[in-house]
């Protein structure tokens, strides 16, 4: 095992891959796809099975093995695919799962229970193969491909063969030969390319069939000699050759061992080095790695900040110079580093239809469930925040959204509700939109569970428009499903998805039609770590302001002002707009002459500064480890003259 | 001594089985995903040697198996397999493989296989 422990990363991150595809490929079958699915299935359990084997991980290539099994009688159609057989053969990939779980944390597989299914797997397999086939086949030898023989045996003296000389043989394969069979197939084949076989004993038919003891007995017509067909038949796994002319009747000639070990010590040497630089194009890396180097190349960006602000002190022109050469590095540095750590977000649609499934059947509803634009890249970071809300938008919109078959019926609606998840990139953002053509948000509904909860007067919830209301669904403590269901229930309601999303600096909106379904849009950015911002002082503080959420830089008019309700808006280009006084923030200040206009989705609100002082790229840290969440701050950065600088969230201020 | 080909589609096997060649001396002069890719890579490197995995996707390791040998009939391909495999490999054989070697991989095995076809 120990010489494996090497291996134990890239065995679970492959062996992930190959279990996605098998979950997916299982839904597919579920759905009646067949064309490719069980080859796609096979391979992927087929590939478990041998790595796992070779990692000494013997559960799981127990379980594996098995499923196998099934899928052979599947694949060459003696059998017939019931949802109870994708149920347990989806229990099983759940067991695999938690067994890749285990093996990561360094177990071997062996914790996990799986009696019962590998019990009920060998049950169907028997039920299956017995009516059909005449029960010899034990599992592990179900036929798996057809072979068809096209090197009809010869038997008997050929024309011509009597010319050539003929000899006897007898070929004992080696007692520990794994395939013993296809070891005298081998040696059969190779002695064919020297002359002609006359007889073999056992048959070509019979080998073929595996029905082979060890030894094989055959005569031969050939001009190549002796020697040579020694030669030809010897290889691995044999252990000895008999060999006479058919001429001569005499005494047996002593048997010979070709099976001398071949020392593999003295084989050993480093030859190999000057190729080795060929061919490696893709390397697998440890993300913890990853994150190293990002935050290097975060300090790296901070200290090229420095280097910048140090040489326009004191105009040092050569070293403006190298920096600008120093700058070009860094950034594109920075953007391979960006780019690196990009993936796909398939990492978490190819989860998803699985999870439909389980909802949809534990409900008895009945979904359709589309997945477009998996191939939209997201940084890792931003990934990992978003698995969590995602599946629960996904069993929300199951759950809560998709109405029962009799309900959809009586509604005029096909049978089969509609769910889908799409994903694109929209210049600076990742925007992901998950629509069902469910019921739709009830907002008298809502309105009503937010009076009861008490969240909202009733006369608040007279004036409040649809948008208001669906805003309710975000609030804490808020869940309009009459009972708590163990699929999309377990505690957390959409304010928690909300909150999550917002900590990846992402929005998330929501649009619905009673009756005809709703649609959740994220917006998301792709990476966190590196903004664009605009650097502004008031009252002698800098701050940082996203430069992605800014729309407009005025000059601030006091006289322009007017007092609207607590309020203070400006009135700028006909348009209303509130200003947003920072002063918690940093204290009141008497010289705004500029001011910048943030807008965040269809909101607009100013903000009064002394003065904009340029833009930079920074590195946000974010507060939460050391003071939480911030309202309207999204963390800090640091400068190049270290000076730490809060950054606004505009999401939370507007 | 040989320049091998390494036919397999996951990464896993063919790091294990290069080391496992490296060790014995060989030398790994390319490695294919699938079979498609291995004799694209075949035709371009001309090893002395190839390691065919059987299931892949694609083009699976007998297919591979018969265009490489229409492309060159005295190539050597030693098959990987597996215990259950039997009758793949018998028809790999059939198309003209020239040995097997059996996962889960047992070093000194799969240098005597290599070796032997290697001087075949």
């Amino acid at each position: 095992m120990s010489e494996f422990e090497a291996y134990r990363g890239l065995f679970v991150a492959e062996s992930r891959e190959n279990h996605e595809n098998l979950v997916r490929n299982l839904l597919l079958l579920e759905e009646g796809t067949y064309e490719n699915t069980i080859d796609e299935i096979f391979r992927s359990l087929h590939t478990l099975k041998g790595a796992s084997a070779s990692m000494g991980f013997s559960t799981m290539e127990h379980l594996c093995h098995t499923m196998e099994d099934v899928f052979s009688l599947i694949r060459n159609g003696s059998a017939e695919i019931s949802s109870d057989l994708i149920n347990l053969l989806l229990a099983c990939s759940d067991l695999i799962e938690q067994m890749l779980d285990d093996i990561e944390s360094g177990g071997d597989s062996s914790q996990i229970q799986t009696g019962e299914q590998v019990t009920a797997l060998k049950q169907w397999f028997t039920d299956q193969s017995n009516p059909s086939q005449d029960g010899t086949n034990g599992m592990e030898d179900s036929p798996v491909v057809q072979s068809n023989d096209d090197s009809p045996e010869k038997t008997g003296a050929q024309n011509g063969e009597e010319s050539r000389p003929q000899y006897d043989m007898r070929i004992t394969v080696a007692a520990d030969c794994q395939m013993k069979d296809v070891r005298a197939m081998l040696v059969l084949e190779n002695l064919d390319s020297l002359g002609t076989i006359l007889s073999v004993h056992p048959s070509r038919e019979a080998i073929d069939e595996g029905k082979f003891d060890g030894q094989l007995r055959l005569s031969i017509a050939s001009d190549a000699g002796e020697e040579a067909l020694r030669t030809a038949a010897s290889g691995s796994e044999i252990a000895t050759i008999e060999i006479k002319s058919a001429a001569q009747e005499e005494e047996p000639v002593p048997e010979e061992s070709v099976d001398a070990p071949k020392t593999v010590e003295a084989e050993k040497k480093q030859t190999a080095t000057a190729d080795k630089t060929r061919e490696i194009k893709n390397l697998r890396v440890d993300i913890h790695q990853l994150d190293h180097i990002m935050n290097l190349v975060e300090d790296l960006v901070i200290n090229r900040g420095r280097l910048k602000q140090i040489a326009d002190q004191h105009r040092i022109k050569e070293m403006d110079e190298a920096i600008a050469m120093v700058d070009r590095s860094v950034s594109e540095l920075q953007n391979q580093m960006m780019i690196i750590r990009m993936i796909p977000l398939n990492h978490i649609f190819n989860r998803l239809p699985r999870v439909v499934r389980d909802v949809a059947q534990y409900d008895n509803k009945e979904v359709e469930f589309v997945m477009e634009g998996g191939e939209t890249e997201l940084d890792r970071s931003v990934m990992d925040g978003l698995n969590d809300p995602l599946l629960h938008l996904i069993r929300n919109a199951v759950n809560h959204g998709i109405e029962s078959p009799e309900e959809r019926k009586r509604a005029g609606k096909p049978q089969k509700g509609f769910v889908k998840i799409s994903a694109y990139r929209d210049r600076d953002n990742v925007i992901i939109q998950l629509s069902d053509d469910g019921a739709g948000i009830n907002v008298n509904r809502v309105k009503a569970k937010a009076i009861e909860k008490g969240l909202i007067t009733p006369e608040a919830a007279e004036t409040f428009t649809t948008d208001q209301a669906i805003d309710l669904l975000f609030q804490p403590g808020f869940s309009t499903a009459d009972k708590i269901s163990d699929i999309s229930g377990r505690g957390v309601g959409l304010d928690v998805v909300k909150k999550a999303i917002e900590a990846l600096k992402g929005t998330i909106r929501v649009e619905t039609t009673q009756g005809q379904g709703s649609r959740f849009e994220l917006l998301l950015p792709p990476t966190m770590a590196i903004v664009d911002v605009m650097i502004v002082k008031i009252n002698g503080k800098r701050l940082g302001i996203p430069i992605s959420s800014i729309v407009e830089v005025a000059n601030f008019q006091r006289n322009a002002t007017h007092r609207i309700g607590k309020g203070e808006a400006i009135l700028l280009r006909n348009e209303v707009i509130q200003i947003l006084w920072l002063t918690e923030l940093v204290g009141e200040s008497e010289h705004c002459e500029i001011l910048i206009v943030v807008q965040y989705q269809k909101r607009k609100c100013c903000i009064p500064v002394d003065i904009v002082e340029g833009k930079q790229e920074v590195v946000v840290k974010p507060l939460s480890s050391f003071i939480g969440n911030t309202r309207g701050v999204s963390g800090v950065t640091i400068l190049g003259d270290g000076t730490v600088v809060p950054v606004l969230d505009v999401n939370t201020l507007v | 001594m040989g320049k091998i080909l390494i036919v397999d589609d996951t990464l896993f096997m063919r790091t294990l089985l290069k080391n496992v060649l490296f060790n014995g001396g060989h030398t790994v002069v390319g490695e294919a995903v699938d079979g498609e890719d291995g004799v694209a890579k075949y035709k371009e490197l001309k090893p002395d040697l190839v390691t065919m995995d059987i299931v892949m996707p694609k083009q699976n390791g007998i297919e591979a198996l018969k265009m490489i040998k229409a492309f060159d009939p005295a190539a050597k391909i030693v098959m990987c397999t597996a215990v259950g495999q039997e009758q793949m490999v018998k028809l790999a054989i059939k198309s003209g493989a020239k040995g097997y070697i059996i996962k889960p991989f047992q070093a000194p095995k799969v240098l005597e296989e290599i070796k032997n076809v290697l001087s075949a």
